[in-house]
């Protein structure tokens, strides 16, 4: 019972994260169309940042100074890099995203070395929960993403803007011809993306108190799976398919046979889904028009 | 030009390598020793330029985008370099355990292409790029993570290593395969319905063109190379270790290819020639944290040069100021009227009856009335 | 169209001559004609997460020349030191090594870690250049005639671990971390299993991603150990140790091996955080307070700071004078070892030395140091505490 309520804990404050960084990867692709494959390389910085501004002491001013540099840094590499390339072929934009995210591990490694960087945020410490020692921070990870969860949801039904986004993933000429700024959208929506990457950034801090370089390659990879899994574009999928994958390794992790191959296991799951069910959980059937 | 010029163009690239494989190779034979150092880096070469055609059979031409070519590799290497151990106490470690290897790896490599080959046939763009991606790093885990009897596991794979004085004669022969079966192939029917998948998938099927067979085609193939290049690789190392196969590798095989142009044979063999050179070269020059300096240039060039040569804004300047542009003002002022407009087919949108009509009246006249007319066209 | 691929093809031939010119290609293997000084060749991890040990090891073997060549070198001949970096991966070995030969390398410290040293070893075999690795514990690094190790092999520290387990932890269950693809790791990890008694139960978990830093699983799989065998190198060890702080019992002890040295310098990793003990299995004392180990400390932290003070380093300060300790020793039995003597000679040499029972008097990492003819190391290993509990 006990190491079962621990692997729960572990599995869902790990999907947890999957999922906002899911979240980031589903919006972005269902407006913009795009894989961002830089996302993850965003979280790396936003942890970089908080590595930084973590030596004024105050964790609040670090994650408000990483949410916002992580915001400036998304649009910023929207405008510059993934502008130019609208209309272009997909095969294109993806090469490019693919040069932005090497170019961010390279200048982050440039600048601060290759040795990975210890930065304590905040000490949760641990609570016992039904016999079981559990981290605070993991609690709070998982708090956090459904309540960003909620906000999202709510943002995109209820207000025009968030209206004006669905309106821009389902037709972007119908909404240009509605009078939708559809270059503005996609900013905001890279905008949000980037600002839940930082919030990411802080909860692998938080988790484990290191960053490097490399931090958000894997962790992308995994989450773009999740997107996947519970069908990209759609915001409750991207929890969906975090939360599964949280699970699905903290168990493979707990199993010493397979432990080495949770990796392995994981794309494994990719592979099958998109084969079995290429729109994943929750997401939309789409068919390719000429 | 006449037909026998045009033929001649076409050899010309495998003309240089031989050449220069050729003249290597006599030297080596009488007896001239070369330093390690060159050894090492045209082995290292030639294992870059199969890579970097066989990827741009499937980023190039058949316009997928694959990030587990290294994976492929991977399996060439691990499943050649366990055969060629196998067999080298029997056979001895010569050319036959080579072919053999070389079959045994390249046919499971390939093996392995069309099990990802049919995803491929479902899936288009990101998605296909995520489940290569997927595929590269479960083979390489798969490996990492064998028992030690098997293929070495976490040590990696202990493999006989060629005399090295001889391996980059075949390293070579097989760039030389390489390239004529995939120019052949592309130069094909084949080949044509290949591009054609790649400007418009739709179009192509409509117009009775076998998408499934030649995507899995051009995959199959492309990981069969892959895989050579890996049996290569396990020839030119003591040690095959898998940690070498990651994304990482997959995406300098990737940059070789953009920077090469895609679709450019001969452009993708310059690029994997100079990048690994200058890896090897600049290895040595830029130490500690400097080294990275290098994939910071990769990742810069990469994005300049998609955005210039895809940027719908940038058309018309690329358009005015490229290289065969040039070429056709030169042309041009040598008054050749024989010249025809090379009709490649970059259309970002279908030609209107219009835009048809322009295109199709290419303007035969002659410039310079001292060329003078024959029966048949201009001499 | 013919325009593009003249200068194509252009490219190609600058480029052919290019390499040419870039490497030249000398008929000879001459590499060590011109040479004025011995030159001692390495390849260790300058830059990347193992950097911490190449430092530390170039440094060292650095002081070491120093004081060699200022008390006037080995019959007023100098040493010189050449290192180039591989970032701990073997695909880097080839140009290494071949720039180092070629830049007239005579003997070598081989590599500092084990990975890229299963390249290393085999490429020296061929040329035969003599090496004495002073971290590359990997247990096939010294099996060609020409390799020789200063460290402990890693099935040796193994057993050693298992042997102290199998005597204060028999009849208990105690726990192991360690990461699952990598050679040093897996290496110690199954020969301390091997050699474990069948009465002390073993609870395992294992790591593969080599940028993990989440150990939440793992962690809640060991917490109610309180002896925990960790083989792995420090940073994930580091990680482990401040997320399982409030979970592991205060007064479990994380024993670790070589890979643990210097878990106490890292910068934002402050080890008294830590409520438990840890120990680790080395040659050598950093906190060491007299003998030449003391003598080292100083002369290391005044010259280079304590962030990259450890064993590594220790090693490969004795590996250079065990060589040089070596060739005196042959000099002294009336073997001519000129200037511009090839590696492959001096292989020799050093060969009959190190298999004829040579003995390494008063090093850092221990005393009267032996090498079997298989290349492994004969010496003493020190249990040594990093951290109480607290």
């Amino acid at each position: 019972m006990e190491i079962i309520l621990s692997t729960l804990i572990n599995g869902l404050s790990l999907g947890g994260i999957y999922a906002m960084i899911a979240l980031g990867y589903t919006m972005v692709y269902g407006i913009a169309k795009m894989l961002n494959f830089a996302h993850g390389d965003i979280i790396m910085i936003g942890g970089y940042v908080i590595f930084v501004t973590m030596a004024t002491g105050n964790p609040l001013i670090a994650i408000a100074v990483a949410v916002v540099a992580c915001v400036i840094l998304g649009v910023t590499i929207e405008k510059i890099a993934y502008k130019p390339l609208r209309g272009a072929s997909p095969l294109a934009v993806l090469i490019t995203a693919i040069g932005v995210s090497y170019l961010l591990q390279s200048l982050a490694q440039i600048i601060f070395g290759s040795a990975p960087k210890m930065v304590t945020v905040y000490d949760f410490g641990t609570i016992k929960l039904l016999g079981a020692t559990v981290q605070i921070s993991a609690l709070v990870t998982l708090a956090v993403t459904v309540v960003v969860m909620v906000v999202l949801t709510l943002f995109i039904k209820y207000t025009r803007l968030g209206r004006a986004m669905i309106a821009v993933s389902e037709d972007r000429g119908a909404a240009q011809l509605m009078g939708i700024d559809v270059n503005g959208i996609i900013t905001i929506t890279f905008a949000i993306g980037s600002a839940l990457a930082a919030l990411a950034g802080l909860f692998y801090l938080l988790k484990a108190p290191s960053v490097s370089s490399t931090l958000g390659a894997m962790p992308g990879i995994k989450a773009f799976t999740a997107a996947v899994i519970g069908g990209i574009g759609s915001i409750p999928g991207a929890m969906l398919g975090g939360i599964l994958l949280g699970m699905v390794e903290s168990i493979s992790y707990k199993i010493t046979a397979i432990a080495p191959y949770t990796d392995a296991i994981e794309f494994s799951i990719l592979i099958v889904i998109l084969l079995v069910r290429p729109n994943g959980f929750l997401g939309k059937k789409r068919r390719e028009k000429v | 030009m006449t037909l026998k010029k045009l033929k001649l163009r076409h050899y010309l690239n495998y003309m240089v390598i031989g050449t220069v494989t050729a003249v290597l190779a006599g030297m080596v034979l009488t007896g001239y020793k070369f330093d390690n150092s060159l050894l090492f880096l045209l082995e290292k070469i030639a294992i870059s330029i199969i890579l970097a055609v066989s990827l741009s059979l499937v980023v190039g031409f058949l316009g997928e985008l694959s990030l587990g070519h290294a994976g492929f590799m991977c399996v060439g290497a691990y499943l050649g370099g366990k055969i060629a151990a196998l067999l080298v106490p029997t056979l001895g470690n010569g050319p036959l355990t080579f072919l053999i290897a070389l079959l045994a790896g390249g046919g499971a490599a390939a093996v392995c292409g069309i099990i990802i080959g049919i995803p491929a046939l479902r899936l288009r763009g990101d998605y296909l790029a995520i489940v290569t991606l997927a595929f590269g790093e479960i083979v390489k885990s798969l490996f990492q993570n064998s028992s030690d009897e098997t293929f070495g596991g976490s040590l990696g794979l202990n493999t006989p290593r060629y005399d090295k004085n001889y391996l980059f004669i075949f390293a070579f022969v097989l760039v030389l395969l390489t390239l004529m079966v995939v120019q052949n192939l592309m130069r094909s029917k084949h080949g044509r319905a290949i591009t054609a998948i790649r400007d418009n998938e739709i179009a192509a099927r409509a117009t009775g063109t076998n998408v499934t067979k030649y995507k899995l085609l051009a995959f199959t193939l492309s990981a069969a190379f892959a895989g050579i290049a890996g049996v290569l690789y396990s020839y030119s190392n003591y040690t095959v270790q898998s940690m070498k196969f990651g994304y990482n590798y997959s995406i300098e095989i990737l940059v070789m290819v953009v920077l090469g142009g895609m679709g450019s044979i001969n452009g993708s063999i310059i690029a994997a020639a100079l990048i690994t050179f200058l890896n090897t070269k600049l290895a040595t020059i830029l130490t500690g944290d400097l080294a990275v300096l290098q994939n910071l240039f990769y990742a810069l060039i990469l994005i300049a040069i998609v955005i210039y040569n895809n940027a719908p804004a940038l058309k018309g300047f690329r358009d005015k100021y490229n290289l065969s542009a040039f070429a056709d003002k030169i042309r041009k002022s040598r008054n050749d009227p024989g010249h025809v407009k090379d009709d490649k087919a970059k259309w970002d949108v279908v030609p209107t009856k219009i835009e048809m009509n322009e295109i199709l009246s290419v303007d035969l006249t002659p410039q310079d009335s001292s060329v003078t007319w024959e029966k048949g066209g201009p001499k | 169209m013919r325009f593009t691929k003249m200068i194509a093809l252009t490219l190609v031939a600058v480029l052919c001559l290019g390499l040419f010119a870039g490497c030249g290609a000398s008929g000879s293997k001459g590499y060590t004609a011109n040479n004025t000084e011995y030159v001692i060749g390495v390849s260790g991890p300058l830059t990347g997460g193992a950097a911490m040990y190449g430092q530390a090891v170039v440094n060292s073997a650095q002081i070491a020349v120093d004081e060699i060549n200022a008390a006037g070198g080995l019959n007023g001949i100098k040493f010189k030191l050449v290192a180039t970096d591989d970032m701990h991966d073997a695909t880097k070995i080839s140009t290494n090594y071949s720039s180092l030969l070629e830049g007239g390398m005579q003997l070598s410290l081989g590599t500092v870690t084990t990975a890229p040293g299963l390249e290393f070893k085999n490429l020296s075999a061929d040329d035969n250049v003599f090496f004495l690795t002073p971290s590359a514990s990997g247990d096939d690094i010294p099996t060609n005639p020409n390799g020789y190790q200063m460290c402990f092999a890693d099935g040796n520290q193994g057993k050693v671990a298992a042997e102290f387990v199998n005597a204060n932890f028999s009849g208990q269950t105690i726990g192991a971390f360690y990461k699952a693809d990598e050679a040093y790791s897996k290496g110690i990890y199954d020969q301390f299993k091997a050699n474990l008694d069948s009465s002390v139960t073993v609870v395992e978990t294992s790591f593969t991603d080599a940028n993990a830093t989440d150990f939440a699983t793992q962690i809640d799989t060991l917490k109610d150990c309180g002896f925990i065998f960790m083989p792995t190198y420090y940073t994930p060890a580091s990680l482990f140790m401040t997320q399982a702080k409030d979970i592991v019992a205060a007064d479990a002890v994380y024993y670790g091996c070589d890979g643990f040295d210097g878990i106490d310098n890292i910068e934002g990793f402050d080890i008294t955080t830590i409520p438990q003990s840890v120990t680790m299995l080395s040659h050598f004392n950093s906190k060491a307070d007299s003998g030449v180990a003391k003598e080292f400390i100083d002369k290391y932290v005044s010259k280079y700071g304590k962030e990259t003070l450890n064993q590594f380093g220790a090693s490969a300060y004795d590996c250079v004078y065990a060589l040089y300790g070596a060739m005196k020793a042959a000099i002294d039995a009336g073997t001519e070892i000129p200037v511009d003597i090839s590696a492959s000679d001096l292989c020799d040499i050093l060969k009959a030395q190190f298999e004829g029972g040579y003995t390494f008097e008063n090093g850092v990492t221990g005393d009267k140091i032996t090498w079997e003819k298989t290349g492994y190391v004969n010496k003493s290993a020190i249990q040594y505490v990093i951290k109480e509990a607290n």
